[in-house]
């Protein structure tokens, strides 16, 4: 929390516990345990699926980063992530969205690790490839069964995290909200994908029905058009 | 209208247009935290649910009327094309204006042209929103031609009218949906009740149903404030249109539920459920059960008071969905301050002012008939009873949010305070592993005795390290070399570092030769 602050230049602030423009980690103890939380760096992030203007990306190394000079403030991110990471600066006259970045431009582009985890002095955060940890965290499960609930947090959550959790306590207790195990930008990119055949077929159905009833009308003018002439041939 | 509800009416727009530039001023100046209840874990509230959800549902008569006319060539209804095509233009300008205050950074509104995302339905909705307003725009352009006396440009336009209308309906059944299809990305943040993958379908019917009820009460508006006659047998057939509408609504809503098998929820007593009933039974069930009836839809005062029914609960199923059905996943109990209602009356009211200001300015409605306005038999009664209404509309809203903030029974201040409660007793363990740098070599000053090497284990109980007190600001948590040559230049011994805990002022007593080896060890 203190490595965040320092590495982020984050004001200090008196035991926060919520995540806040201000504080991109917080630690909560809650049953007995200190929970830290931060962004989760989902594998398919929602918060960069509805960002209109592409101000948040998922990077190769794995940091979901965010670029302040693209971002419209439509606050869509905030709504749309599971893990409520995202917060506003709402007192500034310009906000900006803030979330943890895992460090990105300043060390794991580099190689290094995030600060946290540097900073960590009992290894609670370890940092690495997400197939390594996910490894060592069966490796500890299975080795020490009394200890650890049987679920790696993360591992399929919203379809799989770059942030990962053990626990000695189900994760519902500890205040982890409950998500789908699917990727969530795949619930609108599916329904995204019906544009073009929306647009087409319908269309094409419009320029039909104009087409059949305007014809129609006109046939029907013509019609009396020849009716009336013959009429007035006739007398 | 008579002289004195003149004045009334217009003191009341006075008032609410000055509590909406204040609002408006201390936005701009300073921000949306000053300005709104919205936090973190509310980040959308009235001015998305209400400006930008209802403002584009509402306008949907603009593309159905057009469509019917042009497409379908139902000419009869060309009497009200030219209405409804007005209001949707307003209200999708004032939508745009509204969106101006809700997003934090207005002046970057172009971005989503240049850099958008095919991935965002936002981004698809912004591109739908831009283009159908200047698609409007150019189905009320040959107004503002014939007015100006311009003949060229009004042929041009005539002749690519069809393709133009067709374009409106297609980016129109696009945008209206994919406002719902925004909320399809938050599967477990909406409530069961609301949270569907058919989301944008029920909003696309909602809105043309929306529309189409807006375009019978600004005929009756209209009618009242410019002696024009109504068109009554027009307006039964919009009518029957919403019955079928809203029937289809009414079906597939509960259907839906029970398939998803979500329906019980409807039946548990919570905020949620009121809001859900209150949305299906006053504004679908009901406005559909009056209008099946003939009675109803003939008498102007039924069929008006029909309409407005469907409006709320069109209202009321917009807010039902970006503030009813969020909330229970917030620990936020959002209720919009009072600058976010002043700024979102503003918009309806100066709606109100451009609607009537173009009616005065441009033939909106054909000329014949605001000639013959006072023969005709179907001139509405006196204005007080669209007043009522008027008021009916806001007090029901009201009621919805004291509903929202009074009954909560699941996510009131209760389980908040559990929550904090919990985390202040609950015992701490697991800092068994602790495991601080071993030793910290101070780096030696020429004038010092010895090198200092400082020992975690020493200085922090093992059981509560309290890393804070050295680490928020002095030290650098990260072992940053780059700050370490500071350290040659920096007095340890002051009360910023060592002598802060060590005997105030100075740490140890400095003439004591024991004392200073006791940590310039080497």
């Amino acid at each position: 929390m203190l490595a965040c602050k320092e590495i982020n230049g984050l004001p200090a602030s008196e035991n926060p516990t919520e995540l806040s423009a201000d504080n991109w980690t917080i630690v909560r103890k809650q049953a007995g345990l200190n929970i830290r939380k931060q962004c989760m760096h989902c594998l398919e992030p929602s918060c960069a699926s509805v960002c209109p203007v592409k101000a948040l990306h998922k990077t190769p190394e794995g940091p979901v980063v965010y670029d302040a000079s693209r971002c419209i403030g439509c606050r869509y991110c905030m709504l749309a992530c599971p893990f409520g990471v995202p917060t506003y600066e709402w007192d500034k006259r310009l906000p900006k969205v803030q979330k943890c970045v895992m460090c990105y431009d300043k060390l794991v582009k580099h190689g290094k690790q995030p600060a946290c985890a540097a900073a960590c002095p009992t290894g609670a955060t370890k940092f690495g490839e997400r197939e390594d940890l996910i490894r060592e965290a069966e490796a500890r499960i299975a080795n020490d069964p009394g200890h650890y609930v049987d679920h790696i947090y993360g591992l399929k959550e919203a379809g799989g995290t770059s942030v990962l959790y053990l626990s000695p306590v189900a994760f519902a207790d500890l205040g982890f909200p409950g998500v789908v195990d699917e990727s969530y930008p795949k619930l609108t990119w599916d329904i995204l994908t019906k544009i073009p055949n929306i647009v087409s077929v319908g269309g094409v159905a419009l320029f039909g029905i104009y087409w059949v009833v305007n014809r129609r009308m006109m046939m029907e003018r013509l019609e009396k058009g020849k009716v009336e002439e013959k009429e007035g041939g006739a007398s | 209208m008579s002289k004195w509800t003149r004045t009334t009416w217009r003191s009341i727009f006075i008032a609410i247009m000055a509590l909406g530039l204040y609002a408006a001023f201390i936005r701009i100046t300073r921000g949306l935290g000053a300005t709104t209840n919205l936090t973190n874990d509310f980040p959308w509230g009235l001015w998305v649910g209400f400006d930008i959800l209802v403002g584009v549902g509402l306008a949907a008569g603009g593309f159905v009327i057009a469509a019917t006319v042009h497409i379908f060539n139902i000419k009869r209804y060309h009497a009200i094309a030219r209405p409804a095509i007005l209001t949707a233009f307003l209200g999708y300008l004032l939508v745009i204006f509204a969106l101006m205050f809700d997003l934090g950074r207005p002046d970057r509104i172009w971005h989503p042209l240049v850099m958008g995302n095919p991935h965002s339905v936002m981004f698809e909705v912004a591109m739908c929103v831009m283009l159908y307003t200047m698609v409007l725009g150019l189905e009320f352009s040959p107004l503002i031609f014939k007015r100006l006396g311009w003949e060229r440009p009004q042929k041009i336009i005539h002749s690519l009218y069809i393709p133009i209308v067709i374009l409106g309906v297609l980016l129109s059944t696009l945008h209206q949906s994919s406002l719902g299809t925004l909320y399809v990305i938050v599967p477990t943040k909406l409530h069961p009740l609301w949270y569907t993958p058919l989301l944008p379908v029920f909003f696309f019917i909602s809105a043309i149903a929306a529309g189409l009820a807006m375009t019978i009460f600004e005929s009756y508006l209209s009618a009242r404030a410019f002696g024009r006659r109504l068109e009554p047998e027009l307006l039964q057939g919009l009518a029957r249109v919403i019955v079928v509408l809203l029937a289809v609504l009414l079906v597939w809503k509960i259907q839906n539920l029970s398939g998803r098998g979500s329906l019980h929820y409807a039946f548990e007593p919570s905020t949620e459920s009121v809001m859900f009933w209150g949305e299906v039974l006053l504004g679908i069930a009901l406005p559909m059960g009056l209008l099946m009836f003939a009675r109803v839809r003939e008498s102007n005062d039924g069929l008006f008071f029909a309409a407005m029914l469907t409006i709320m609960g069109f209202i009321l199923g917009r807010l039902n969905v970006a503030i009813t059905g969020i909330m229970g996943s917030s620990t936020t109990n959002y209720v919009p301050s009072w600058m976010e209602f002043a700024i979102t009356t503003s918009i309806v009211a100066l709606g109100f002012v451009l609607f009537s200001t173009a009616v005065r300015h441009l033939e909106v409605f054909p000329q014949v008939e605001r000639r013959t306005a006072a023969r005709e038999a179907f001139m509405p009664r006196r204005p007080v009873f669209a007043g009522r209404v008027l008021l009916g509309l806001w007090g029901f809203l009201l009621v919805g949010f004291a509903l929202v903030s009074f009954i909560d029974t699941r996510n009131g201040p209760d389980a908040a305070t559990a929550r904090v409660d919990e985390a202040t007793f609950a015992p701490i363990v697991g800092y068994g592993d602790f495991n601080p740098p071993e030793e910290t070599r101070i780096p030696q000053h020429e004038d010092s005795p010895g090198q200092v090497i400082f020992d975690h284990q020493t200085h922090t109980d093992l059981k509560e390290p309290g890393c804070a007190s050295c680490h928020s600001g002095t030290y650098s948590m990260l072992g940053n070399d780059a700050s370490r040559p500071d350290w040659v230049k920096m007095d340890f011994h002051d009360k910023n570092h060592c002598g802060g805990c060590h005997d105030g002022d100075n740490a140890f007593d400095l003439e004591d030769d024991d004392e200073c080896a006791s940590c310039h060890m080497e």
